[in-house]
């Protein structure tokens, strides 16, 4: 079966700014992709292009077998779209928008009254569902918009940060739906700089920064495709001199090592049993007395870490 | 408010300004004028609205949703044209009770040309508006066309007194929505002395422009909605 999407040499200029830089890409059908990465890596374009909303600077994608430049209407057909900022026609209450989203994407009266009702039931909006939207919070407007795509039961559900601003009990009650929305057949675009987000819900994950796609395959895969499969975090009294982790660096066991604060370090390595006793050692003969030692396996932070050389949060501030 | 405002219009200005005028039922023929002139500007509304849609990015939604381009344009439009025409349909009323007599049949023809006339205007706000992408400057574009557009058409004056004025200013008059809505609402309403002679022109006028703005503006919308750029 053919991939539901084929991303082709897709393209995007602002001015001389690349939002999206010759991005290629395949989506099977039904699967859930997580697109990962820092705002302002070029998420929201690529998929503003993909709901045909912006049209490439380059390049083309195929939804559908629909070409975005050639048939957009056939397109939009088939996506249904929660946007980051929840888009709000703003004079409705949380009821009308979903009813009115609901009539547009031709659902009959019928399943209307049906659906509406059990979609804001499942989302907690059904009890103020007749209150202003210019009356609910943040994170009350975000549970709207998820709500349309998931009343539409889109083949393409496309859903950017859908759990931020959301309580840890609403992003379950999402992640949940989402879910189920996979596995009633949509195939899912996650668009997400929350990690545990990612690595929950996606069957694969695609990591972008500055516009380029730096690598995408299952989360696991990327886990282990990591050089040093233990990482330790090391915390210093005071901070680490370059010598210091230069010298760190010699051990033959030693992968990587980032410096995340002056005082942090953390450590891909392998035979971590074998080589923490010679780490400490040397620290302490360098009188670097260390606070604390905590040992993990990789995580997609450490993934990301790995491409760009950078936290998610240092890309965050980067992009900033 | 606007209400107050046609109110006071009619009261205060239209019944002052008459008495200085020989024209014969200047006062009706003001009214008339005057009720084409507030459907002119709730239509032109529409305009803003984008903006505030751009600015909330409701645009990104509207343009995402299962529908064509051409759809939307022509639902904006119709949207605009017929919430203006739901706001000023009172003032309407109230400008033909002041009127007085009224031909049912010429007066249905004539409504169907301000529906036009007002769908017409939402599609030209909504054009400028997508070609301008700040609405600073859309308010600004939008008072010096009022001024132009209403000034030089028959919505105060009749065309005579116009071309009289000016034979530029006549002939600028003559190929204005704005004098082809008031002339047929004024033939509509039956003010004896402005009855056209012929109403198809007007009509066919108010249909050209409806037609030319719905179509530009689907052009227009398409081409400089994304990107943003909107202040």
């Amino acid at each position: 079966m053919p991939p539901i999407i084929q991303i082709q040499n897709l393209t995007k200029k602002f001015g001389n700014l690349a939002a999206v830089d010759h991005l290629d890409l395949e989506i099977e059908e039904g699967e859930i992709l997580g697109l990962l990465g820092p705002n302002g890596a070029g998420k929201t374009t690529a998929i503003l292009m993909l709901a045909t909303v912006i049209k490439p600077t380059e390049g083309t994608a195929l939804v559908g077998g629909f070409d975005i430049r050639k048939s957009p209407d056939k397109v939009r057909g088939l996506l249904g779209i929660a946007f980051q900022e929840p888009k709000m026609l703003w004079v409705a209450t949380p009821w009308d928008v979903v009813n009115w989203h609901a009539k547009v994407c031709g659902l009959s009266t019928e399943e209307r009254k049906q659906r509406v009702k059990q979609v804001l039931e499942t989302l907690d909006m059904w009890e103020p569902r007749h209150k202003n939207v210019h009356a609910l919070s943040g994170g009350m407007r975000k549970r709207v918009e998820m709500a349309k795509v998931l009343i539409q039961r889109p083949k393409i559900a496309i859903v950017d940060e859908p759990t931020t601003q959301i309580d840890i009990v609403g992003k379950h009650k999402i992640w949940n739906m989402l879910l189920e929305l996979r596995d009633e057949g949509s195939t899912i675009i996650l668009a997400t700089n929350e990690l545990y987000e990612a690595d929950r819900l996606s069957d694969r994950v695609c990591i972008m920064h500055r516009g380029k796609l730096l690598v995408c395959d299952t989360p696991k895969t990327l886990k282990d495709s990591i050089l040093g499969g233990d990482i330790i975090d090391i915390q210093l009294e005071k901070d680490a001199s370059p010598t210091v982790v230069e010298e760190l660096k010699s051990f033959k066991e030693v992968v990587d090592i980032m410096q995340v604060k002056p005082t942090n370090l953390r450590l891909y390595l392998n035979r971590v049993e074998e080589v923490v006793p010679q780490i400490m050692n040397l620290l302490m003969k360098k009188n670097v007395p260390i606070n604390s030692i905590r040992m993990s396996e990789p995580s997609l932070d450490d993934v990301f870490a790995h491409y760009t050389g950078l936290t998610i949060e240092e890309a965050q501030k980067d992009e900033g | 408010m606007r209400a107050i405002w046609f109110v006071s219009q009619i009261a205060l200005f239209g019944l002052i300004a008459s008495r200085m005028m020989s024209i014969p039922n200047y006062f009706q023929y003001y009214v008339a004028g005057l009720s084409v002139m507030t459907l002119y500007s709730a239509a032109i509304f529409i305009g803003f609205d984008i903006y505030e849609e751009a600015e909330h990015g409701v645009f990104e939604y509207l343009l995402s949703l299962p529908v064509s381009r051409k759809q939307l344009v022509l639902g904006r439009s119709i949207g605009g044209g017929l919430r203006a025409f739901i706001y000023v349909g009172p003032l309407i009323a109230l400008s033909l009770y002041v009127i007085g007599a009224i031909n049912p049949l010429s007066f249905l023809v004539a409504l169907f040309a301000l529906f036009l006339f007002s769908f017409g205007v939402s599609g030209m706000s909504i054009t400028i508006a997508v070609i301008i992408k700040s609405s600073d400057r859309f308010d600004i574009l939008m008072g010096v066309l009022d001024a132009l557009i209403v000034r030089l058409s028959t919505a105060m004056y009749p065309l005579a007194v116009v071309q009289a004025a000016n034979p530029l200013y006549g002939g600028l008059a003559s190929f204005n929505p704005v004098t082809y809505a008031a002339d047929l609402f004024r033939w509509g309403t039956g003010i004896e002395t402005m009855t056209l002679s012929n109403p198809l022109w007007p009509l066919l006028g108010i249909i050209a422009f409806f037609a030319f703005f719905t179509f530009v503006g689907v052009i227009i919308y398409d081409r400089r909605i994304e990107g943003g750029g909107w202040q």
